[in-house]
């Protein structure tokens, strides 16, 4: 494998790898905040059962999200030290307070998982509104970050030499409003419809009472909050694309040649050799009208950029159909979830398809980030910094990078095993013993 | 005095934290692998407990120090990802598995099963590697073997780190490491009552602060022909600290000695303060000698004073925050407003089969 294909491959590896966990670290504290502050003020012992359950899956996944994104942060620098000489000197700062959030996020989860017998239930109740907010601040911050590859902004080059760095502009800058709200609604999303295919699938399993009733409840709630808002957000992030990067719009809607009423491509393949989508289900003027509100507009297609501008349409179209797809199966799921739960007087449905399709909803949300996060990736190629910094010129000239790729792959797969036995361990293991607050007795600890 | 300069004694100052806290806790995975015989299972637990509430946010300060190096040296932070390739991605495997491995064994369902054993095992292995790589990569550093020309890395990839003194500073990294854990884990065994571990961790402390300090000293034998820039910056400035840092040691020692374990803590934290800190003192101005320099690797003075100001701001969110952990956590006095209910007894922490 040449050196820049292993950089790219090891470094969207990581990402995907990561991605998983960043999204389960925005949304899971939230769930646990909501569901600690339920047992509390209503005195239910189930709520707390799910906050307990749910803190140590938390500490798991945030163990392995914490490491994860260390290996990110290394490999800006041992993979791409040209771009990150670059975007280091513009748009440090997002990264800096990144960095501070997560600190944040780390000292209030030690004293969330550790703290169920030292603190006060309030004060141990408190300790969770840090570490969601602080969850939520990082993911704006980083992708605040990416969004400035897309759009930099904040600096001049003068003489090759990057002057004038306004570090507030880039972090700022013209894709972010966009693509942070769409990431952390994701997130809310994923890990809504995420805990949710989980309980749907006790319940397939014959498990329905109260706790099941009540875990599936709350992460539909979030669920159900999110994912109109998402697809809104998602509609809003193309339609921004006209103007700030047309080439990846041309190459998320598969259009070859710059043209008046645009047709929506909706599916199949975007062959760069022949210049068509092969086996697409076509809807005239369609792409125009979405994009613009006007039949007639022009749309750029990939042929106003030189070849060598050119991302890949293929894996780009794909991605972006295949994640419209997945929103829009959850969205269905989400909104017959309600229509059935209102239907039925304010009782938790238990329909065996509906919980099937729930069951479908949480993997197919996580597909969506990773299919949202290549469309953005491939999308912006062969760029690393859109218009200013190429990625095979970022890429570092230290050898053995197959070798670094194929450690790093076997590390990921390691993890990922050994992460998901621990989790069904965690799943099957008894039902946490849980005292409410007000006993004198400690909460049970062990099995917790 | 120019902001960069601040900046890069803030850095300087993360770097201290990262190694008294974060060093520890890899030092706690070193004793892990000594965690054999009858008083096995109770030193796990004190490793754990330890360990748990707090090795995520100890954890932090590295990416504090690498977000903070590419952001106000963004070139310097380029050519250490290219001439340390080798040592840094070693340390980056070391530093994953470590925490992998730690919340695989702890968080197991069964705490016997040969899987926890092994994921026990890579917990110890990658705590003894990361700091030995880490060592080598900033003895690499100060040694000024790092060569570069308009900020291309001119060095072979192995010359800069595969040395007899960058060898020996890896060394005394893990040394280092294992003793200010010795120190703490005496600590936390002594408020648990359990002198038996107490005594242990002293014992153990004080061998690996001895084998520390000959390492040391051996690094500075060899400093005049392996790292002269950093043999020169001593002599001229920094020879005040280095006698205070051999001082210090010598206190800790003693403090150990007499049992004075609290007393201990503190001193091998300033101890270690004072190493790093006559480091960087000899290193001036110089971040990667012999050519990149606090002027030349700057960031434009505007960004770095916007990264200085938030900064602050984050500091004043942080340190509260990381006082208020470890008063809970570590200290025997917590935080006031803080409801705590009645300490644990030894016996009770020894029944606990997961935290």
């Amino acid at each position: 494998m040449p050196d820049l294909l292993a950089a790219r491959a090891q470094m969207g590896t990581s990402l995907a790898f990561h991605i998983i966990f960043s999204a389960l670290g925005v949304g899971l504290p939230l769930l646990l905040c909501i569901a600690e502050g339920l047992a509390l003020f209503r005195k239910d012992k189930t709520w707390m059962m799910l906050a307990h359950r749910w803190a140590r899956a938390a500490a798991i996944l945030f163990a392995i999200g914490a490491v994860s994104g260390t290996i990110l942060s290394f490999e800006l620098g041992l993979l791409w030290p040209t771009y990150i000489k670059f975007a280091g000197a513009v748009v440090g700062l997002p990264f800096a307070l990144e960095g501070f959030a997560f600190f944040i996020e780390a000292i209030f989860l030690g004293l969330y998982l550790y703290g169920w017998d030292r603190l006060s239930p309030r004060a141990h109740w408190l300790c969770s509104f840090p570490i969601w907010i602080s969850g939520l601040a990082s993911a704006w911050f980083i992708v605040s970050a990416n969004s400035w590859m897309n759009t930099p902004a904040g600096f001049v080059i003068k003489n090759g030499k990057v002057v004038d760095i306004n570090p507030i502009q880039a972090m700022l800058n013209p894709g972010t409003p966009f693509e942070t709200i769409h990431m952390i609604l994701a997130c809310y999303v994923a890990t809504g419809f995420g805990v949710a295919a989980v309980y749907a699938f006790g319940m397939l399993r014959g498990k329905r009472d109260d706790y099941y009733r009540k875990g599936l409840m709350l992460a539909m709630v979030m669920g159900v909050i999110a994912i109109p808002l998402q697809i809104i957000s998602g509609d809003a992030n193309a339609r921004f694309l006209v103007d700030a990067q047309p080439a990846k719009l041309a190459a998320m809607e598969g259009v070859f040649k710059t043209q008046q009423g645009a047709p929506l491509e909706i599916g199949g393949l975007a062959d760069p050799n022949t210049g068509k989508v092969i086996y697409a289900l076509e809807i005239p003027r369609g792409l125009s009208i979405l994009a613009t509100f006007n039949p007639n507009s022009t749309i750029k297609g990939l042929d106003a950029f030189a070849p060598a501008d050119r991302p890949n349409p293929l894996p780009v179209h794909t991605s972006f159909d295949g994640m419209v797809a997945s929103g829009f199966f959850v969205l269905f799921i989400a909104l017959l979830f309600w229509f059935l739960y209102f239907l039925k007087k304010r009782t938790v449905p238990t329909n065996r398809l509906l919980l099937v399709g729930i069951v479908l909803s949480g993997p197919l949300s996580f597909l969506a980030i990773e299919l949202g996060w290549m469309v953005t990736e491939f999308g912006r190629q062969p760029w690393v910094i859109y218009g200013y910094l190429r990625t095979k010129d970022a890429v570092t000239t230290a050898p053995w990078l197959n070798i670094s790729f194929l450690i790093f792959t076997l590390i990921y797969v390691l993890l990922a095993v050994a992460l998901t036995r621990l989790l069904l361990g965690v799943a099957r293991s008894p039902l946490p013993k849980v005292e409410m607050p007000g006993n004198t007795q400690q909460p049970e600890r062990a099995g917790v | 005095m120019s902001v960069a300069f601040i900046a890069l004694s803030i850095l300087w100052l993360g770097l201290i934290a990262y190694a008294v806290l974060g060093g520890a806790d890899f030092g706690a995975g070193i004793w892990n692998l000594f965690a054999v015989g009858p008083q096995a299972k109770r030193q796990i637990q004190l490793i754990n407990k330890a360990l748990g509430p707090v090795w995520e946010a100890n954890h932090v300060w590295l990416i504090f120090l690498i977000v903070g190096l590419f952001s106000v040296f963004p070139s310097a932070f380029a050519i250490l990802s290219i001439a340390l390739f080798i040592p840094l991605t070693i340390a980056l495997i070391g530093i994953v598995l470590r925490g992998s491995a730690f919340i695989f064994r702890t968080y197991a369902i069964d705490t016997t099963a040969p899987i926890t054993t092994w994921w026990s095992r890579v917990f110890s292995t990658a705590s003894l590697v990361t700091p030995f790589f880490l060592g080598a990569a900033a003895a690499a550093v100060a040694s000024g073997k790092i060569e570069t020309t308009n900020g291309n890395v001119q060095t072979d990839l192995g010359a800069a780190w595969m040395t007899p003194f960058a060898l020996t500073i890896g060394a005394m990294a893990i040394l280092l490491c294992a003793t200010l854990a010795a120190v703490y884990l005496s600590v936390e065994a002594h408020n648990d009552h359990d002198e038996t571990l107490a005594e242990m961790y002293r014992i153990r402390a004080l061998i690996a602060g001895a084998i520390t300090a000959v390492l040391g000293t051996l690094g500075l034998l060899l400093s005049p022909s392996e790292a002269p820039i950093l043999w020169q910056g001593l002599l001229n400035r920094a020879l005040p600290v280095v006698i205070a840092t051999m001082l210090i040691g010598l206190a800790t020692a003693a403090a150990l000695y007499y049992r004075r374990y609290s007393l201990a803590r503190i001193l091998i934290i300033l101890e270690t303060a004072f190493l790093l800190g006559s480091w960087g003192l000899s290193q001036y101005p110089y971040i990667i000698p012999p050519h990149v320099t606090i002027e030349n690797a700057a960031n434009d003075p505007n960004v770095i004073v916007i990264l200085l100001i938030s900064i602050g701001i984050g500091m004043v969110l942080i340190l509260p925050a990381l006082y208020y952990l470890f008063s809970v956590f570590k200290l025997s006095t917590p935080a006031p407003d803080l409801e705590k209910k009645e300490e644990h007894t030894a016996s009770e922490v020894s029944q606990e089969k997961s935290i």
